[in-house]
């Protein structure tokens, strides 16, 4: 507050900028779900209030059986990729030698490959080894994918531990383990929750990766939206991305809040945008 | 006795990482060794891939068509990052610099649609773009004209793509504004005078980790998309993604693919190695 208070007067020009984005960016949203309550097949004139987009997509069994496959993918690639991200995070962290840094160069990868190279490089994998196209495939791809956001993550929390905490806990009759398991892993908790929360928002919503991998049924989710969109625009997808929306902004939210109950030093924007690497 | 501990500390950290090291060789440099060796492979009579030792791919891929389509990917995903940083940078300096409390609310504002689905984003803009869309009725009513063909051109091929990845240019700027010490600006101020000389001397320099690494951000994804050009565009704007999905999931030639994502993967870390080479020599000179 005192800060703005010091410089100039606001800059007109990026004001302007910033209103206009905002417009643009909520625009085709807030259109979206407007008409997701429409009472006629219409994106362009609104006649009337009404649930039955909702209505048709709850009792299409085909888009149901798409959200819980979505479902799962997210959280069992959540948990292994938190689980692998870590055992990483921490390794690379403590052990610095020549072969942990190409390690840790190698395993950053995927963050920098385009992502239709991945999914194509997946592809061709498990068609290699025959392993056939499903939900497992899917999993297998989104975890390998995933790992190195929350490698990201935690060691740049781990970078702010101090090495003397574990060798203090050492002193005191700890073996490495027991430093690691009840001093290290707990100071971990709320970049553990910052990155499986986002892990499990991207995977959920992963289109591309899914797309090369999946099997015929069911489907995820964005895979079988992206075919209805193909095919046209109808309501019924309005209806979806104006649900997709709003777990998403109670997503943000629990990102903002649940890290809070746990350490207070935490900024939120840290959590978004990964922490702060150095 | 501290010298045991620590040994042991060391072999319980390097064990940690057998496992995520086994992971990543297995399920992802195993996967692009293959598509590698694919792209010297041939396909059967019978339409199966297979691998062999033939350059015919890179041949195939040596003429007009393809020269055509790799630069038009190059200029789509090189205007989007243009336009992504005119508008991220405004964007950044306001939330960071003049947001007060609301900072944290304007960021999530920003990231709540980003969050929620790509797919959705392309489709809204879809909706909103078709010929019987809202906009194309907006003019109709009033008057404005009988409606505009949006779709299937450059720009609303390149429109998507800034949609759908801006905010990957504003995070990265905006923590290195936040980061920023303002008391810098108005020395600034004192020294160059006027806003404008003290932003092009003070601000851009200081917040140039944030800016060239949202430039990045936004490229690679630009880059490789096929979801903009599929929904928004046609044939004409096709980028090199479509084609790679076409071979692979629809034309099913997939040694061809290998070819085309080897090149793209070529020629995106020739891209990248300069990048890297030009920004950071340009750091160091800060």
């Amino acid at each position: 507050m005192g800060r703005a208070g010091k410089l100039e007067r606001k800059p007109r020009f990026a004001v302007a900028v910033t209103v206009v984005f905002f417009a643009w960016l909520y625009l085709p949203i807030l259109a979206v779900a407007l008409f997701s309550f429409n009472d006629k097949k219409s994106l362009s004139a609104f006649s009337g209030f009404s649930l039955r987009w909702y209505d048709e997509f709850f009792h299409n069994s085909a888009l149901i059986d798409s959200l819980v496959a979505s479902l799962k993918i997210a959280s069992v690639a959540t948990l292994g990729s938190l689980v692998l991200g870590t055992m990483l995070a921490l390794g690379l962290e403590r052990v610095r030698s020549r072969r942990s840094r190409v390690i840790g160069a190698v395993t950053l990868l995927p963050l920098v490959t385009p992502e239709i190279v991945t999914g194509v490089a997946a592809l061709l994998l498990f068609t290699g080894i025959s392993l056939k196209l499903s939900m497992t495939t899917v999993i297998l791809a989104e975890i390998t994918f995933s790992i190195a956001y929350v490698t990201v993550i935690v060691r740049g929390r781990l970078s702010g531990i101090s090495l003397e905490v574990e060798e203090a806990a050492c002193d005191l009759g700890c073996t490495p383990f027991q430093a690691l398991r009840l001093v290290i892993l707990p100071t971990l908790v709320p970049a553990l929750i910052g990155a499986g929360l986002l892990v499990f928002a991207l995977v959920f919503d992963d289109f591309v990766l899914a797309f090369f991998t999946t099997g015929v049924d069911p489907q995820p989710l964005p895979v079988r939206v992206y075919a209805s969109i193909r095919f046209g625009v109808s309501p019924a997808i309005n209806a979806i991305g104006t649900l997709m929306l709003v777990a998403s902004a109670l997503l943000i939210v629990a990102a903002l809040t649940l890290p809070r109950l746990f350490s207070r030093g935490t900024s939120s924007v840290d959590l978004i945008t990964g922490g702060d690497r150095r | 006795m501290a010298a045991p501990r620590s040994a042991q500390r060391t072999r319980l950290w390097g064990s940690l990482l057998a496992l995520p090291t086994a992971w990543m060789v297995t399920f992802f440099v195993s996967s692009m060794v293959i598509v590698v060796l694919l792209s010297f492979g041939r396909t059967t009579n019978e339409g199966f891939p297979v691998f062999a030792t033939n350059t015919e791919n890179y041949q195939a891929l040596w003429n007009e068509v393809y020269f055509e389509l790799f630069l038009r990917s190059l200029l789509y995903a090189l205007a989007t990052v243009a336009i992504s940083l005119l508008i991220a940078y405004p964007v950044a300096y306001v939330i960071a610099l003049h947001g007060g409390r609301y900072k944290n609310v304007l960021i999530a504002a920003i990231v709540v649609p980003f969050f929620a689905s790509y797919l959705i984003r392309m489709y809204a803009w879809k909706a909103l773009l078709a010929d019987d869309g809202l906009v194309n009725r907006g003019l109709r009513e009033t008057g404005l004209g009988d409606g505009i063909t949006f779709l299937n051109t450059s720009y609303a091929v390149i429109g998507g793509l800034v949609y759908g990845f801006v905010v990957f240019m504003i995070l990265p700027i905006y923590a290195s504004l936040e980061r920023l010490d303002v008391s810098l600006i108005e020395a600034g101020k004192d020294l160059y005078h006027g806003p404008v000389r003290t932003f092009f001397h003070v601000t851009l320099p200081a917040t140039r980790a944030g800016l060239y690494g949202g430039i990045l951000l936004v490229f690679l994804p630009a880059l490789g998309d096929f979801v903009s050009a599929q929904l928004l565009g046609g044939a004409s704007t096709y980028m090199i993604g479509n084609l790679v999905q076409q071979q692979f999931l629809e034309g099913q030639n997939w040694p061809l693919g290998s070819a085309l994502t080897v090149a793209m993967m070529v020629a995106l870390t020739a891209l990248m190695v300069a990048y890297l080479r030009a920004t950071s020599t340009r750091v160091r000179e800060v």
